[in-house]
């Protein structure tokens, strides 16, 4: 042992690697009520100039995209560079939310997602929308894809986004030609349907072919009706003579957006089936695993 | 050591911290690309004592937690843990040179996964699964390739050194 041990772990350090743990716990076990405006004010305080870092250099990025592709349309010796695949990618993403953005018919805030190096971050975003831009709590954010998921909590410049891979999340959907309706909620953390959807509570005799569209009904007022979910892969299970629950993957997954939308009209209110993408292997989507 | 050299050493953790907000986004998948947050502080804690690694791991990780809000105080403890027991251990165990601080490095990233993905209880089953055998190994990984070089970089600023005695 020990070069230096005595040294390096003085009782000072022990009480200290203790209290730290102590006051960790702590932050674990608070109520919701209690840690978000502990967040929150980390947020607009001591994090606000990192996230404003971020924030520019997310514009700065979507900038030089543009300029990317407005010079490679223009100048053929840039046209290697339309073939990167992420710079398509990334063209084709920001196009996209400026279609959605010309079909919605509510208004709707444009933010970047500040993603984190957290393995839990797929699960609650941070993008760059606040109470400035209008952003309210139970907001939907949505990508050109589908639905994200909804505001949590709105700061100044930045709002949470709980993300329908969130354990939490819940959405009443219906089919695409709305004769069925169910529960969407996120399918578990158990076996290889990991980070897919799934639709509950779909009476035994509707059957639901693999293949069809799944979209928000609009019902309990949180989500406008008609914003894609995902597409029904198969059976997940079934209640014999009752319900099934059936297996949906999702439109667009929370870790593979840059870009999002937040909805600002009303709550609940108009049908936005034509503002998105229509075919269904466009909702289909990228789902790792 | 000269008090220009401290300030150098910190300008280097300033560094790692602006790249994390800055950089990081353009780095491929989120889940693999290197934290810098975290690199910083493994650099901080190899040249400190436990108890103040302890402290620096605790603040980090609730700034963090600010920003994730899904696994809140779960990322104060990870970090805090992570940053005690690599101070610890470089005092007592470890031999200085650049491997071993690689070493470090990846298993500092991976324990803290591990940590948030238990402490949270939000992955559970076959996304603990993947999280901890897939995008930890490999975000560890970037992450010690990204720290090798800025220990190479800025050997003399951070007075870590990279042969072994």
């Amino acid at each position: 042992m020990a070069l230096g041990a005595d040294r390096y772990t003085s009782r000072v350090d022990t009480l200290v690697f203790l209290g730290c743990l102590g006051l960790s716990l702590t932050a674990m076990s608070l109520p919701p009520a209690w840690r978000d405006p502990i967040a929150s004010v980390m947020r607009q305080t001591i994090l606000a100039p990192l996230l404003q870092l971020q924030r520019e250099s997310e514009l700065l990025r979507t900038s030089r995209s543009r300029f990317d592709a407005i010079t490679a349309q223009r100048d053929s010796s840039a046209l290697a560079a339309t073939f990167l695949p992420e710079l398509r990618a990334e063209n084709e993403r920001l196009r996209g939310l400026l279609g959605l953005g010309q079909r919605l018919a509510s208004g709707y805030a444009p933010a970047e997602v500040l993603h984190q190096a957290a393995p839990t971050d797929p699960l609650a975003l941070v993008i760059s929308a606040g109470r400035r831009e209008g952003v309210r709590p139970l907001a939907a954010v949505v990508s050109p894809e589908g639905l994200i998921g909804l505001v949590s909590t709105v700061d100044a410049r930045t709002s949470i986004v709980v993300t329908w891979a969130n354990l939490e999340f819940r959405a009443s959907a219906m089919a695409a030609d709305g004769s069925v309706y169910g529960i969407v909620a996120p399918h578990g953390t158990e076996g290889p349907g990991v980070w897919l959807l799934e639709l509950q509570g779909v009476p035994y005799r509707q059957l639901v072919p693999v293949g069809t569209p799944i979209f928000t009904s609009g019902l309990g007022g949180v989500f406008p009706r008609g914003i894609p979910l995902g597409t029904v892969i198969g059976v997940a299970g079934e209640t014999e003579g009752w319900e099934r629950t059936y297996l949906v993957r999702p439109a667009v997954h929370p870790s593979a957006v840059t870009h999002v939308m937040v909805l600002l009209g009303a709550r609940g209110g108009g049908d936005l089936r034509n503002a998105f993408k229509t075919d269904t292997a466009s909702i289909g989507g990228r789902t790792p695993p | 050591m000269r008090r220009t050299d401290k300030y150098r050493f910190y300008f280097v953790l300033a560094l790692l911290a602006a790249l994390e907000f800055t950089v990081r986004s353009r780095l491929g998948d989120q889940r693999t690309a290197p934290d810098f947050l975290l690199l910083a502080l493994l650099i901080y804690t190899i040249r400190t004592q436990p108890g103040k690694a302890a402290a620096a791991g605790f603040v980090v990780g609730l700034l963090r937690d600010a920003l994730t809000p899904a696994s809140f105080g779960a990322g104060a403890l990870a970090t805090t843990v992570v940053g005690y027991l690599s101070a610890w251990g470089k005092a007592v165990f470890f031999a200085e040179n650049l491997f071993v601080n690689a070493c470090l490095f990846f298993c500092g990233t991976w324990v803290r996964n591990l940590v948030i993905a238990l402490a949270s209880g939000k992955l559970r089953g076959g996304q603990l699964g993947w999280e901890l055998l897939v995008w930890s190994p490999l975000q560890g990984l970037t992450t010690a390739v990204t720290g090798v070089v800025v220990l190479w970089v800025f050997r003399r600023w951070v007075h870590v050194r990279v042969r072994e005695a």
